[in-house]
């Protein structure tokens, strides 16, 4: 994986004093206050910390959901309007929101019929040509490898909640984005089918190569994951550490028995723990 | 929300894939089958035979009440293309009501969809306008457009207008907030975002209005009727006709022709909306 990545000059994201403040006067929250994160192409990032400390909050200003109220944000060297209107951007929500009148292929499939001037404004976006000429996957292989081959003609309606995930997930891969934005997408699932998931999911971004920005409050999903996991903290939501994640990949069942693996977990709870306390000093 | 949910729900439930009709398609063979059994209609007949002695007996101790059942059903059968030439005058205004009420209603549930500052301005009037008993008008309507066709027309699509626009125009609006930002981040553009999710998020609650409005119709043309004194077709027209030359049985007749008339609309209502979700399910390839 590490040998093919291409490490181009531009971070595929780049945040710069990134501030973001709710509301005015003495209710105001500051949910993101002097945020700095610059992540390089085809690195998977986590996004953890208790919840108010922005983490969602970056990953809407990333995907071109929310501006920031001060600071500068590229994607890949352009404004995250921009990346949206070129399709560089795949997002998968907490929830999976499918379509429900539409069969899984056509929901998966959706998205190459909309906003269809994308591909031209994508190859004009510096250093992006090559991934942009590479064209949509195939829909239906995609959905094969992720398990959902039997389900592609099913409503999502008539899916367990953990196959609506993954079609949402193949969704944004079919996008072929540039960078992949993920808020706690496993949130809602059993832990069997959260881990299949996750499994299933570093197959598919091993495959297609993306940068992966990923919301999630789970130290050990975050380690399992991650190349890097950046610790966040509320009042105000900030980033209080980085911690570069330096497992092989890939990452099978067989990690969760290893040292390693648990010593990369305590070091994040710590960070956690002491940007708690030193919140209550 | 829940209107749209439930509706998905008995979408999918009846537009299975073929394949694997055992697992999916349990409601409505169920559903059919289940009326063999006559602990499922023994009921219904039941009331329907006490309700009919009732009637009997009340017609035959207060004759001003009641027509018996008989001469009903006689002047049914004796006149059986009278009545129905009238059903289908009254039917084929509430029908181009509706279609006008409808085609009206949909084009501003988008417009204010789309344009806050109108919805902002016609949303509040609309449902002001929706709890008035719009029926109150049509004699007005009689003064204004006469004896013809026209103000059955009006009556019965201003009827239909407002419940169309208010729950199309929240069918519209109401999709789920992470959906929408799914296609934001894609930048699908307006006209996209509505035919592609929009719409289709919102026909469930058409289709609910639909069957509020249906009857609804068909009440505005009778009630048109009745108020023109100088139509000459129509149910409606037949009723007040027979009820000044104390004819019950034919104003029970045209009563019972209407409600037919209404529990066939809404058949027809049920098999196209089951039809038109099927379509959106079943487009694929």
């Amino acid at each position: 994986m590490d040998g093919s990545v291409k490490v181009t000059g531009t971070p595929a994201l780049d945040l710069r004093s990134v501030r973001r403040v709710y509301g005015f006067g003495p209710s105001a929250t500051t949910a993101l206050d002097d945020v700095h994160l610059s992540v390089p192409a085809g690195r998977f990032v986590s996004l953890i910390g208790p919840s108010g400390c922005g983490k969602s909050t970056l990953l809407r200003i990333a995907a071109g959901l929310e501006e920031p109220d001060h600071g500068t944000v590229r994607v890949h060297g352009v404004e995250p309007a921009e990346a949206c209107a070129a399709k560089m951007i795949g997002l998968v929500p907490q929830s999976p929101a499918l379509l429900p009148w539409l069969s899984v292929l056509r929901n998966v499939t959706l998205p190459h019929k909309i906003n269809k001037g994308a591909a031209r404004r994508r190859e004009r976006i510096a250093g992006n040509a090559e991934r942009a000429a590479t064209g949509a996957p195939d829909m239906r292989e995609l959905l094969v490898k992720a398990g959902l081959g039997e389900a592609m003609h099913k409503l999502p309606a008539q899916l367990s909640g953990g196959m609506r995930q993954r079609a949402a997930i193949v969704r944004a891969f079919g996008l072929r984005p540039d960078v992949l934005v993920m808020d706690e997408p496993f949130s809602a699932l059993d832990e069997f089918t959260r881990e299949s998931l996750q499994d299933q999911l570093l197959d598919l971004w091993d495959e297609l190569e993306t940068t992966v920005l990923f919301v999630t409050h789970s130290v050990s999903e975050a380690v399992r994951l991650s190349d890097t996991v950046v610790v966040m903290a509320p009042h105000p939501g900030r980033i209080v550490d980085t911690v570069e994640v330096d497992l092989e990949r890939p990452r099978g069942d067989r990690l969760f028995g290893e040292r390693r693996f648990h010593e990369y977990e305590d070091l994040i709870r710590d960070r956690l723990r002491r940007a708690w306390r030193s919140e209550a000093a | 929300m829940t209107v749209a949910d439930e509706r998905t729900a008995e979408a999918a439930a009846g537009t299975e894939p073929p394949a694997e009709p055992s697992r999916y398609s349990l409601r409505h063979p169920k559903s059919r089958i289940a009326w063999i059994r006559p602990a499922v209609w023994a009921p219904l007949l039941v009331m329907l035979a006490l309700l009919a002695l009732l009637w009997q007996w009340g017609a035959d101790e207060l004759p001003y009440l009641l027509p018996p059942l008989g001469k009903i059903g006689t002047s049914l059968t004796a006149e059986f293309g009278y009545y129905v030439d009238n059903a289908l005058v009254t039917l084929g205004e509430a029908a181009a009501g509706l279609g006008m009420g409808f085609a009206a209603a949909f084009v501003l549930a988008v417009l204010t969809s789309e344009l806050p500052l109108l919805r902002r301005a016609v949303m509040p009037i609309a449902v002001v306008l929706n709890v008035t008993p719009l029926v109150a008008i049509a004699p007005a309507l009689v003064v204004a457009f006469g004896f013809g066709p026209l103000p059955k027309l009006v009556i019965a699509a201003l009827i239909c207008f407002f419940p169309i626009l208010i729950n199309t125009a929240a069918g519209l609006r109401s999709v789920p907030r992470q959906v929408l930002q799914v296609y934001r981040t894609i930048d699908a553009g307006r006209v996209e975002l509505l035919w592609y999710v929009r719409i289709p998020h919102a026909l469930p609650f058409l289709f609910a209005a639909l069957r509020i409005v249906l009857p609804l119709s068909i009440i505005g043309a009778v009630v048109a009727e009745m108020s023109a004194s100088g139509s000459t077709r129509g149910l409606g027209t037949v009723i007040s006709v027979a009820s000044s030359m104390n004819q019950l049985p034919v104003v029970y007749a045209s009563i019972l022709v209407l409600a037919v008339m209404g529990v066939l609309l809404l058949l027809a209502v049920t098999l196209v909306e089951r039809r038109v979700l099927h379509w959106h399910d079943s487009t694929h390839d």
